[in-house]
């Protein structure tokens, strides 16, 4: 399953719906907001796009890794500290192709994917600057 | 002749989004989205530098595919296109 979406995401039911006869590995990342001192934190995406990215990514991650199942659920929207952001589950026959797989995925998202978090704070807010431009110049 | 322009994250905030405009035939992307920026200052200056060609970081889009910035002269626009103007990603 690849979403962008508000809810919240049932991870155990990912876990379990990831697993079968021949897996042997089930790999979770679950990227959550931290209090860097701030209130919440809001997640804004340009959907169609960064759902296709996504699905490009998985495809991607599948051949090279071998991996048996690829779920991607990004959350946009309005989140506290502690909530998670973005569950990738992966699996595999092995530990390796799984472990490999997961964090090929999240370094590939934070390169392409549509998406910019906003950290929100008592006064203000303050968008988080992305790691991968266009070109070579920087963000101010 | 109808397109959309996109902006997105601080872009978003400085000038609207989904903003349908009705472009001169044969009028350029680059030229489009300067006209459309124009309305917020802070807005053009966050797009575009001094000679008014889009800063290094600022991604483009034309429906859905990136669009070097070389091209954003030669590239009419069409109607029904999509452009998606926006700052670098920060998802996961």
């Amino acid at each position: 399953m690849i979403r962008v979406q508000t809810e919240d995401v049932d991870i155990g039911g990912l876990i379990a719906a990831a697993k079968d006869p021949g897996t042997g590995a089930v790999v979770v990342f679950d990227g959550v907001v931290r209090d860097d001192g701030i209130t919440e934190m809001e997640l804004e995406a340009y959907q169609d796009v960064a759902v296709a990215e996504m699905e490009k990514i998985a495809r991607s991650a599948t051949e090279q890794f071998r991996l048996r199942h690829v779920d991607i659920i990004h959350r946009i929207g309005r989140l506290s500290v502690g909530e998670s952001i973005l569950v990738i589950v992966v699996s595999a026959g092995h530990r390796p192709e799984a472990y490999a797989g997961s964090r090929y995925i999240i370094e590939e998202i934070k390169k392409s994917v549509p998406i910019w978090k906003k950290e929100l704070t008592k006064d203000s807010g303050r968008w988080v600057p992305g790691e991968h431009g266009h070109g070579k110049g920087k963000q101010p | 002749m109808t397109v959309k322009v996109r902006f997105f994250a601080r872009f978003r905030e400085l000038l609207g989004t989904d903003i349908l405009t009705e472009p001169e035939k044969e009028e350029s992307l680059l030229s489009l989205v300067r006209d459309i920026a124009r309305k917020n200052k802070e807005g053009y200056d966050a797009i575009f530098d001094e000679h008014g060609t889009f800063r290094e970081f600022v991604i483009v889009m034309r429906n859905g595919k990136r669009v070097e910035h070389d091209d954003a002269t030669a590239i009419r626009v069409a109607d029904g296109d999509e452009i998606a103007i926006f700052p670098p990603v920060a998802g996961g």
